[in-house]
């Protein structure tokens, strides 16, 4: 087991968003998170980096309890972060970007390993967040939580925003991804089809309660999935 | 017009504009990267002059290495005590609101005049004239006081280190990256409240660099915080808040029109800045550099 959630509740705002969420991601996993806008993927992802703290419940990470640990050493520690909407720093280049991710200077041989998995990130590498593409922006995204390696990826909805063609590149960077041996935890909002071959356990979300967990395909035909994440 | 005079207000101008960048350079690196507008500041210039005087004056007797023991150990001093300050009370407001803070460090101001004048008295103390033995640099007709030549050199150095600093090192880069989106920062590895105290000491330090080098020029004396903190916010908002190059520009145009001001119309000393920071205020709200070093999105 690479990371757990147990039985975590967090409020936002004064409003309880998260009730009770259970949910884990194993060694080499890539583990989908599926629900609609405010069912609270962003908010479990959250708990996971720390970025969010919970009321109740615990937070484990490589069989530690991690609950009270703050998002800088949960980092430093192995979990990399691609958060909802890239949040590119604008204002440094994307090589600075990585620096930052990387605590340094990024060596060579680490961004020749990156730029297996993201190739047009040689193309960008000197140019300003300001000025990348949404998809160059998810690019660099990516890079920043894989480069130091990190034992578990969390990535929140990768693929929202992005033209068909650049999500099916995403998408194939990912797979790429998982197939090196890291564990992933990916949230989407609606579409499941732009997960298959790349995730394969899946746990449904609907107003803060996990509501489906089992096999990515199970999802669609679970009654229960369909009813509180489709409303068919 | 005496083309003397006008030249002699000129370069007194240009010092007291590199005085005033030092001073609001620290002041809009603190606000560009942590968004705080300490009042204080200009305590902690004020807090400099004196830490410097007790050196000079009443430590080393004002000999030339005691100029130069106190402008090695007051401005990290200062830095420190800025340091505290934000790590002991002003980070406490972070949750509360802007106008905790803005009560807080006026507060401060307060605290400060007095403890200086409980310490050192409410009189003016004088520091013994440096360019006494610093000489003068004969320039053309003129013979410069060098110690004023030297603080012009200072102002310039700073900003040239401080632009380096924040584009080529990596310790700048996350203090412009906190500034940008400290969440990130945080997610990136990067503990962000340690960030906050250095850039809390860097501002800080500048301040107190500002009023050891002031302290010569001026004589100390306890309103000197107040003083060069309304001059420095003029500064700031004139050059775009959060802007090293926007301070520099602006304390030229401070520093340069204030000092000619003094000379020919004395009566628009203060009238003069105000009325520049109005004019930029209107024509471009964000400054004259409206894009900051250190930008939030
Ligand atoms: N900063 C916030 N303050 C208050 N409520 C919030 C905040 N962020 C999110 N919420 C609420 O929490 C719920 C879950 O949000 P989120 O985790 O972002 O969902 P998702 O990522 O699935 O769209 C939503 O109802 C949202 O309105
Ligand atoms: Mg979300």
């Amino acid at each position: 087991m690479i990371a757990r959630l147990e039985e975590v509740y967090v409020d936002r705002g004064g409003v309880t968003v998260l009730r009770g969420v259970t949910l884990q991601v194993g060694e080499g996993e890539a583990v989908a998170l599926i629900g609609r806008n405010g069912a609270g993927k962003t908010t479990t992802i959250r708990a996971l980096m720390g970025l969010n703290r919970p009321r109740s419940g615990k937070v484990y990470f490589m069989d530690r309890d991690i609950t009270d640990v703050p998002a800088h050493e949960r980092a430093r520690m192995g979990i990399g972060y691609v958060p909802e909407g890239r949040r590119v720093l604008p204002d440094l280049t994307a090589l600075e970007n990585l620096e930052i991710a990387y605590g340094g200077k990024v060596p060579k041989d680490t961004l020749e390993w990156l730029f297996q998995f993201v190739p047009d990130l040689k193309r960008f590498l000197n140019r300003k967040g300001l000025y990348l593409s949404g998809g160059e922006q998810q690019m660099l995204a990516v890079a920043r939580g894989l480069v130091r390696r990190p034992k578990l990826l969390l990535l929140d909805e990768p693929l929202e925003g992005l033209a068909p063609k650049i999500a099916d590149s995403i998408t194939r960077t990912l797979k790429q991804i998982r197939d090196e041996g890291f564990s992933m935890l990916i949230s989407e909002s609606g579409i499941v089809k732009r997960l298959e071959g790349l995730a394969t356990k899946a746990y449904g979300i609907d107003r803060g309660e996990i509501v489906y967990e089992g096999a990515l395909e199970g999802i669609l035909e679970d009654e229960v999935a369909r009813a509180r994440i489709w409303g068919v | 017009m005496d083309m003397g005079l006008l030249a002699a207000q000129v370069f007194n101008g240009l010092v007291y504009s590199s005085i005033l960048f030092l001073v609001s350079s620290g002041l809009t690196l603190i606000y560009g990267i942590m968004n705080v507008l300490n009042l204080a500041h200009g305590s902690l210039y004020m807090l400099g002059a004196y830490l410097g005087i007790t050196i000079v004056v009443y430590a080393l007797g004002g000999t030339p290495l005691a100029y130069l023991v106190a402008f090695l150990l007051v401005p990290p001093s200062v830095g420190v005590v800025g340091a505290l300050l934000e790590r002991t009370l002003i980070r406490r407001t972070y949750p509360m609101g802007e106008e905790y803070q803005l009560l807080l460090t006026f507060g401060l101001i307060l605290v400060f005049d007095d403890l200086v004048k409980m310490v050192w008295g409410a009189a003016y103390i004088n520091f013994p004239d440096p360019n006494s033995f610093l000489g003068g640099l004969r320039f053309g007709v003129y013979t410069l006081p060098l110690y004023h030549v030297i603080l012009i050199a200072l102002g310039f150095a700073v900003f040239l280190g401080l632009w380096t600093f924040f584009s080529r090192t990596f310790t700048g880069k996350v203090m412009r990256a906190a500034a940008m989106d400290r969440e990130i920062v945080e997610a990136m590895g990067v503990d962000v409240n340690r960030v906050f105290v250095s850039s809390f000491f860097l501002g800080s330090l500048l301040s107190g660099l500002g009023g050891i080098s002031a302290g010569p020029l001026y004589t100390a004396s306890p309103g000197m915080g107040t003083d060069i903190i309304v001059y420095s916010f003029a500064v700031i908002v004139i050059g775009g808040m959060g802007s090293i190059g926007g301070a520099m520009a602006g304390s030229l145009i401070v520093g340069v029109l204030r000092s000619l001001a003094i000379s020919f119309y004395p009566q628009l000393e203060i009238v003069i800045v105000f009325v520049i920071m109005a004019a930029v205020l209107l024509v471009k709200p964000t400054g004259l550099f409206g894009r900051p070093e250190f930008e939030r999105r």
